[in-house]
């Protein structure tokens, strides 16, 4: 059996194990929560590792559209119902029919106030109308849709110059999202986080057996499906025109662009092709917590999903993942503190320094990362053997040849 | 209400006029053959400027754009947002009281030097290396920490404590001397330790780009300056903990009253200088300014005046003939990330007394210090200064004539990044930027 052969059996059976394990065994809440989590992760780290490994653009805003797509999920919950009669109180739009759109009004600062639509009901509404709150596929879809908008504006602007002022660009963008989002507190609720609705309000059934809101496995799937699906589309997109396309620019710009590729084009399709992948783990995760804070910007998210992506391997989405489940378990166990004489150290803050240092060190030293290597061996491990016996078969007759004609 | 109104229809008809401007004049200019290098720029501004009036003109004789020119114009465009906004707001502060304007002016000025050196020192690292270092935040951060826990620690009071006894003993100009000792050493201290940390990180992450052993070493340099950006972070947070910290401003000013008696021209008490009665500096701002300024004077005469900083220029200039003339381009490298990430630590040592601090605090102050590069040119020393000046005004003017006062405190980085995105979408190459 080849080793190529090997690593795919390998992979099936990872695969395998992920898709079984929660519904053959029982398995604890928690470590369920860690791989949905490690799964998120592994999401953004992978897409990231396409933008950043394949394309060579340094994006350091990943998170804001992680956030971008949480956020618009979780408001266009929070502010658009739609109704069968007209509120009077909130800011109504006609649709087709008796349907209406109604967007909510932004309570005041300090305030618990009813929502317009609570007074409404007891009011203006005649009784017996319908309200409908938008189903949450499809405020996911929307927070996808904004992760691309924003990905569309963010590269448009920034990608024409050099791959440095979308690094310069992206962290400052990435910042300012994060006060908007303190500050606005009638609207986002500030760092106080905004409530999302669960995942399936209601609870799911499926193939006959019924999970209730709280249930981790229906979440479990949702997430791991997006990851497969996502690490698929990265894959086709990395391995088509499209994907030479973008490494012909990481290697040489103006070398790609002499040749005839648009550079700025596809390198704002890549980035919005990631940007919006991020949305979509963001969204899902949102809605699988139940809420969404402005912490999940702060710089270190970020730092973590680039040392999941350069410990992984930078330029191989699969091991990026890989990476990324990794060490979000190993984060969770380092959680700890531990006493050293008379010093308590503790893990939770040491573990960050711990993998800041991993991260120059696998840079520095490692550039292909620590997993990447593993799957090379596997996937091309008879690739380079195979490359050394052909010129050793070409190069032998060229260099008997002349002495066989001296004999 | 009415009345804010004319300020949002102010902003839209600037905005209207400059994007119509910013996208059509280049392309007059291209078809006529012309140089389009500073078409967008100055389309955008003299369509903001004088909407239709400027524009048609401008279209029809395509004149070459001079700087005094687009200077011209931008001062028509600030005039414009001035005067919309006192119409908008009759009642402002900034509106009302001039002394109030002159004094927030003033304080942009005092903080904008200190930004200025900051992205001095991220200048010129680039402007050597061609690296932006993303850990210059963390120089900065680091400075002041250094600051701070030096100066609590019981060795330095007491040597504080002998100090002032010796300045109380000589009195006079040497005993003000002698009173200024130990918050001089304090800075150094800062300076000598990013120095330091910058040199090492240089010599073991930063030497290889140039030897060929990593690939694509522009992608490697900013992930591995991310990196020390992240550990040095978490290492100042595990070491110290995440508690705001404030150190004591460094020197009290004399009481004086110049001319005595006067209530005018120059009011000093400990804490605060007063000039002309309305202008209020806060001490630990006016010493963080008169430390910056003479550093500045100090790397001026550095850059211009001594072998090692001609020989900085010159690498920065060319590498390989300053190679030819003897220059070792890879000592430059470190020397010059070290000062640069000198500077970072300084302008954190000076500021550790104006703002409390953590380890966080580094990032707003290196997205402002990118913004200031980006905006001054990258690369270009004289650009880091002024636009660390303009960035200081515009966050003055900012936080203090908007309204709303939490609302303009919490959106202090925003000020940078609106002057970021116009930078990027009219002139990429900043001021006095050289190349792309």
């Amino acid at each position: 059996m080849s080793r190529a052969a090997l690593g795919w059996i390998l992979g099936a059976i990872v695969l395998l194990f992920f898709l079984v394990a929660p519904v053959a065994v029982t398995v604890s809440p928690y470590i369920m929560h860690l791989a949905i989590t490690a799964f998120f992760y592994a999401i953004l780290a992978s897409s990231w590792s396409l933008l950043a490994g394949y394309g060579g653009q340094f994006s350091f805003g990943h998170m804001a559209f992680m956030a971008i797509g949480g956020y618009t999920s979780g408001l266009i919950g929070k502010f658009i119902r739609f109704t069968t009669a007209p509120t009077e109180l909130c800011n109504d739009f006609s649709l087709f029919g008796n349907w209406w759109l109604v967007v909510l009004k932004p309570r005041d600062v300090g305030t618990i106030r009813d929502t317009c639509l609570d007074l409404a009901k007891t009011s203006t509404m005649p009784q017996g109308s319908l309200i409908v709150t938008p189903p949450v596929w499809a405020t996911v879809l929307m927070g996808v849709v904004m992760g691309a908008v924003f990905g569309l504006l963010v590269g448009g602007l920034v990608l024409r110059l050099r791959s440095t002022y979308l690094a310069l660009f992206t962290i400052g963008f990435s910042e300012i999202l994060r006060a908007a989002i303190s500050a606005e507190i009638p609207i986002t609720e500030g760092q106080s986080g905004l409530e999302m609705l669960p995942l399936f309000p209601g609870g799911v059934s499926i193939l006959g057996q019924t999970f209730n809101e709280s249930s981790k496995i229906p979440p479990y799937y949702v997430m791991l499906f997006l990851l497969i699906a996502s690490i698929a589309l990265m894959a086709w997109l990395a391995g088509s025109r499209f994907g030479l396309f973008v490494r012909a620019i990481r290697e040489d710009e103006e070398a790609a662009a002499a040749l005839g590729v648009n550079i700025v084009r596809y390198k704002v399709l890549i980035f919005v092709v990631t940007s919006t992948l991020a949305a979509a783990a963001g969204a899902v995760q949102a809605h699988y917590i139940g809420i969404i804070t402005p912490n999940i910007l702060i710089i270190l998210q970020m730092s973590l999903v680039i040392s999941m992506a350069v410990i992984g391997g930078l330029e191989n989405i699969y091991a990026a993942a890989i990476g990324a489940i990794i060490i979000q378990f190993m984060l969770e166990l380092l959680r700890t503190s531990f006493d050293i004489g008379p010093f308590t150290i503790d893990m939770s803050l040491w573990r960050l320094v711990f993998f800041g240092l991993l991260l120059m060190v696998t840079l520095r030293w490692q550039r292909n990362g620590l997993i990447a290597p593993l799957f090379d061996r596997f996937t091309r491990g008879n690739v380079a053997r195979e490359t050394v016996a052909k010129r050793q078969v070409a190069a032998v007759p060229a260099e008997e040849a002349p002495a066989q004609s001296e004999k | 209400m009415e009345q804010s109104a004319i300020l949002l229809w102010a902003i839209v008809w600037l905005v209207v006029w400059g994007t119509i401007g910013g996208l059509v004049t280049p392309r007059i200019y291209a078809r006529k053959d012309l140089d389009i290098s500073q078409a967008s720029l100055g389309g955008a501004a003299i369509g903001a400027a004088l909407g239709p009036l400027g524009l048609i003109p401008l279209w029809w004789k395509t004149p070459q754009l001079r700087n005094r020119l687009l200077v011209f114009s931008g001062l028509i465009v600030v005039g414009i947002l001035v005067i919309a906004f006192a119409l908008a707001d009759p009642d402002n502060l900034c509106v009302v009281n001039g002394g109030f304007v002159v004094s927030q002016l003033t304080n942009g000025i005092v903080i904008g030097i200190i930004y200025g050196l900051m992205a001095l020192g991220l200048t010129l690292i680039f402007s050597i290396l061609g690296v932006v270092s993303f850990a210059h935040g963390e120089f900065y951060m680091v400075g002041g920490m250094v600051v701070y826990y030096l100066g609590a620690t019981p060795f330095y009071e007491s040597f504080t404590a002998g100090t002032e006894r010796l300045a109380e003993n000589t009195g006079g100009l040497l005993g003000f001397v002698n009173y200024l000792i130990p918050p001089l050493l304090l800075l150094l201290a800062a300076c000598v330790f990013t120095f330091v940390v910058g040199v090492i990180f240089e010599r073991i992450f930063l030497r290889v780009m140039n030897s060929g052993a990593v690939d694509r070493p522009g992608e490697y340099a900013i992930l591995v300056t991310f990196g020390l950006a992240f550990f040095l972070q978490y290492l100042t947070q595990a070491l110290v903990g995440a508690n705001p910290v404030k150190s004591q401003r460094f020197f009290d000013f004399p009481r004086a009253e110049i001319p005595a008696e006067s209530g005018g021209l120059v009011k000093m008490t400990p804490g605060n200088l007063t000039l002309f009665d309305f202008v209020s500096i806060p001490n630990p701002r006016f010493t963080a300014a008169l430390i910056a300024i003479l550093m500045l004077g100090a790397l001026m005469w550095f850059l211009y005046r001594t072998w090692l900083g001609k020989a900085l220029r010159a690498v920065s200039q060319d590498r390989q003939a300053a190679a030819v003339t003897g220059i070792n381009p890879d000592s430059m490298n470190t020397l010059a990330f070290g000062m640069g990430a000198m500077l970072a630590g300084l302008s954190g040592a000076s500021l550790v007394q104006v703002f409390s601090w953590l380890p966080q605090v580094g990032i707003p102050a290196a997205a402002r210090s990118f913004v200031i590069i980006v905006l001054g040119g990258m690369g270009s020393l004289p650009g880091a200064f002024l636009g660390g000046l303009f960035v200081g005004l515009v966050e003055a003017a900012g936080t203090g004539c908007i309204p709303d006062t939490t609302r303009a405190a919490a959106y202090i980085p925003a000020y940078g990044m609106i002057i970021l995105t116009l930078v990027l979408l009219l002139k990429p190459t900043g001021l006095f930027g050289r190349e792309l």
